[in-house]
């Protein structure tokens, strides 16, 4: 409960932010013709692109919002505090992204330097609401921090019941009994973290978000 | 001011334009078509559907005198429509542009060129582009088409909105690198040259007359006031600025409000601006006795305003007409702090355009659209 208030705040923060950047419109590409791209990803006329925000919470947790005139780029780094945290934050986020076009908004690879993207383009603020894209990138990071808080001592439970392992990045990560307790938990539909993931997403087409949950498989190493 | 009217169209609307005599409507529902809806005892129905672009049609404008309609597209096209025995038929529009064209407007209905005597007009029309060009369009009748001269130089980025100056002669435009830019639109064999004006420098087809550096971020939605005197338009940093005097030496203010950017501004009456944007609610600026511009209200609520008393028979007469894009709304999960934006539109309004009597100088309606509502 100590860190509900810093986490609000830095979550009000970015909210405001959003609402602010989130003030897209359909603009054609001024450099191919007939062509419709997000300027905040091409980056060729520096004149549509706004100043970027960097909101930190501290060195290690921050949110990077890039804005052009269709386009919005949102990279957010979380805390990890040790390896074992390393290695579940990259495993979930990774499983996310190769599932990207369930949610829409997500980007398949992360901006170099952080750990998952969104893109939201005036197509998505046309489709669904400017509020509840903001609600969803907040519910996505307010899940995010209890999930991983949930999953650490899940994890630690388990350790101490199974005698102790000692994570080590030496140990190879499929010998680890806490990784088919973590394929258990991320793979099984149903569970309720990942359904407010799945379907809480602001479409107009709610199967969309079921379809991506049915689709899930577990294809990891 | 109060919403008269809703109709919700589409779930998204592009761009819309009224028929001369108000009681059909032209817009486009975000896609490549152009939907012409007429109104029949209170019910809207589908007359027409133009379909000749390949892309999204991204301007649309309705000519009052010859009942012509203008739309651009962002595949680089431009047709004028003329309706012949019941059906609406394009005639090409030689643009000569490499990008995607952005907005259009019409020339100026009539001009009091001789103080008394009005020339019919409405026979060239501009459009900007992304091509960061804009493009004068004029009617050859040789050879049947619409022919355009461009204005090359000075944009430095797309063309987001032109507007033209009661003269017939006089274009502003503004680009998304910030300036509003003043230009005379002269063309010999179109245009009567005007005796008493008499500058000349006004003479030349393309010449800047003036150049506004007033917004440090993307520039939308120019419009002149009805006597041509003076200037206003929106800067994506949620400011508005009006320009009185424009000439050789301009006087500028900019008002900023708060909340979110702009997208169009419309001129009520000399001393009324209107402006419309991501707000989704409408905003009313307005100029006191002293020339001063700021914001009074929104249209949507109902709070008392304090300066009221002499704008309140402006209000009473005036109706805009407003366009703006809509989405269906989904299921909401019960989520807190998502706030509800004001009361009539769900998502950013795109334009406003004007519903005035032919002729008369004050604007008296005006609607917004998504749902289009027709305010008084």
């Amino acid at each position: 409960m100590f860190q509900a208030n810093p986490l609000r705040l830095y979550l009000a923060c970015i909210r405001n932010t959003l609402e602010a950047a989130m003030c897209l419109q359909n603009f054609p590409c001024q450099e191919v013709e007939r062509h419709n791209k997000p300027e905040v990803e091409l980056k060729t006329s520096p004149e549509l692109l706004l100043n970027p925000v960097l909101i930190c919470r501290n060195e290690a947790e921050k949110c990077l919002i890039e804005t052009s005139i269709n386009s919005l780029r949102i990279s957010l780094k979380v805390k990890q505090a040790d390896e074992l945290e390393n290695i579940l934050t990259k495993k979930f986020l990774r499983f996310l992204s190769m599932r990207a076009e369930a949610f829409q908004v997500l980007r398949r690879k992360p901006v170099q330097g952080y750990d998952i993207s969104f893109l939201i383009t005036n197509y998505h603020c046309e489709e669904m609401q400017k509020q509840k894209l903001i609600d969803f990138i907040i519910q996505f990071m307010e899940a995010r921090y209890r999930e991983r808080n949930k999953r650490v001592e899940d994890i630690s439970e388990h350790q101490r019941k199974t005698g102790g392992y000692r994570v080590s990045e030496t140990v190879h990560v499929k010998q680890l009994s806490c990784y088919n307790k973590f394929r258990d938990l991320f793979c099984k539909s149903g569970k309720s973290p990942l359904e407010l993931l799945f379907t809480s997403i602001p479409t107009a087409k709610p199967e969309s978000g079921e379809a991506g949950l049915k689709g899930a498989r577990h294809d990891e190493e | 001011m109060a919403v008269v009217d809703v109709h919700r169209f589409a779930e998204s609307i592009t761009c819309h334009a009224w028929s001369p005599d108000h009681s059909m409507v032209a817009f486009c529902p975000n896609n490549n078509e152009v939907h012409i809806y007429k109104s029949v005892q209170d019910q809207w129905e589908r007359l027409h559907v133009l379909e000749k672009h390949d892309q999204i049609v991204s301007g649309i404008d309705w000519s009052s005198k010859s009942n012509k309609i203008v739309t651009v597209s962002h595949d680089r096209n431009s047709y004028v429509w003329s309706l012949e025995g019941g059906e609406w038929v394009p005639t090409l529009v030689i643009l000569r542009l490499n990008r995607a064209a952005l907005c259009v407007q019409w020339g100026p209905k009539a001009s009091y060129l001789f103080s008394h005597i009005q020339f019919p007009l409405e026979n060239k029309f501009a459009v900007g582009s992304g091509a960061k060009t804009v493009c004068i369009c004029y009617y050859e009748q040789e050879n049947n088409w619409w022919v355009s001269k461009l204005i090359r130089k000075r944009h430095e980025s797309s063309v987001t909105s032109v507007a033209w100056h009661p003269n017939n002669i006089l274009l502003a435009t503004t680009s998304t690198d910030g300036k509003c830019r003043v230009f005379s639109t002269f063309i010999k064999g179109v245009d009567v040259k005007d005796p008493k004006a008499g500058s000349p420098a006004e003479s030349k087809f393309g010449e800047q007359i003036l150049q506004l550096d007033l917004s440090y971020s993307w520039a939308f939605g120019v419009k002149w006031s009805p006597s041509g005197n003076t200037l206003a338009y929106v800067g994506h940093s949620s400011m508005i600025y009006f320009v009185d005097d424009v000439g050789p030496s301009p006087l500028a203010q900019s008002v900023a409000f708060r909340d979110l950017p702009l997208r169009d501004v419309l001129f009520i009456s000399e001393k009324m601006v209107i402006g419309v944007g991501y707000d989704s609610n409408p905003m009313v600026f307005a100029a006191d006795d002293t020339g001063i511009w700021s914001f009074v209200r929104y249209i949507g609520e109902k709070k008392a305003v304090s300066s009221g008393s002499s704008y309140s028979s402006q209000f009473s007469e005036a109706f805009t007409k407003f366009y703006g894009q809509s989405k269906a709304t989904t299921a909401n999960d019960g989520s807190e702090s998502s706030k509800s934006r004001g009361g009539v539109h769900d998502n950013c309004i795109n334009s406003v355009v004007p519903l005035s009597k032919a002729g008369s100088p004050k604007v008296m309606r005006f609607s917004t659209s998504g749902q289009s509502l027709i305010q008084n």
